[in-house]
């Protein structure tokens, strides 16, 4: 019982530290440091070749993650792998929150799926 | 002047390439991403751990997403559940989601 209490508040430790690591960053930093970020996926977030993803509405802290996943190698890609390791913490939460802040085409899958009665598009 | 037969001849395949790379049918891709749904269909739905939104696809660029399902079927690309999703999908499959979810972009 007390070893239960005792992993409990050490996964509760963990979960808000894993939580307040991924703290909001400033858009207008990330604007100016997301500029290389333009040529593949848009100035707008709307990545025109559709070999690179769009980031414009994506969520803040999934851009992050991917961002730290693409740091630390868990997600390998030679382009990205480049870019990103000129990013501090810092960096890669103001370019998310940057892109994150954008209008874009992307959204859940709410209303799309059969049965929704939406109609196939 | 052979040269340039040649140059034709690869633009030609390029061409036909192009064309090769089924165009995934939207309404096949309809039906298979209900799946998905679970978790991308619920706005702000959080992976555990470490927690971050999964992301939103409906509206994602086509190549990126074929990319990305066969990364995480190969390997690759490693997350647990849509690494185990991904094996249940055949390449037609990941075809037919990448068509429809590309064609969602608002």
């Amino acid at each position: 019982m007390k070893r239960a209490t005792i992993l409990l508040s050490f996964g509760a430790v963990l979960a808000f530290a894993a939580t307040a690591a991924l703290a909001e960053g400033n858009i207008e930093n990330g604007k100016a440091k997301a500029a290389t970020c333009f040529a593949c996926h848009g100035a707008d977030g709307n990545a025109v070749d559709p070999q690179y993803p769009r980031l414009a509405g994506q969520y803040n802290l999934y851009i992050q993650q991917a961002l730290h996943e693409y740091k630390d190698g868990r997600r390998n890609n030679a382009i990205m792998k480049g870019f990103v390791a000129t990013l501090s913490d810092q960096d890669i939460e103001d370019v998310a929150a940057y892109f994150s802040s954008l209008p874009g085409k992307l959204g859940t899958l709410h209303g799309h799926i059969q049965g929704d009665g939406d109609g196939a598009k | 002047m052979t040269r340039l037969q040649l140059l034709g001849l690869t633009a030609a395949a390029a061409l036909f390439a192009a064309g090769a790379h089924a165009e995934g049918d939207k309404a096949a891709g309809r039906k298979l991403v209900y799946t998905c749904n679970g978790c991308h269909g619920v706005v702000g739905y959080e992976n555990a751990y470490p927690r971050y939104p999964v992301p939103k696809i409906a509206g994602q660029n086509e190549q990126y997403l074929l990319n990305a399902l066969h990364e995480y079927q190969s390997g690759e690309r490693t997350h647990p559940t849509m690494g185990a999703q991904a094996q249940s999908l055949s390449d037609k499959d990941i075809a037919d989601i990448a068509a429809y979810l590309s064609s969602l972009a608002k």
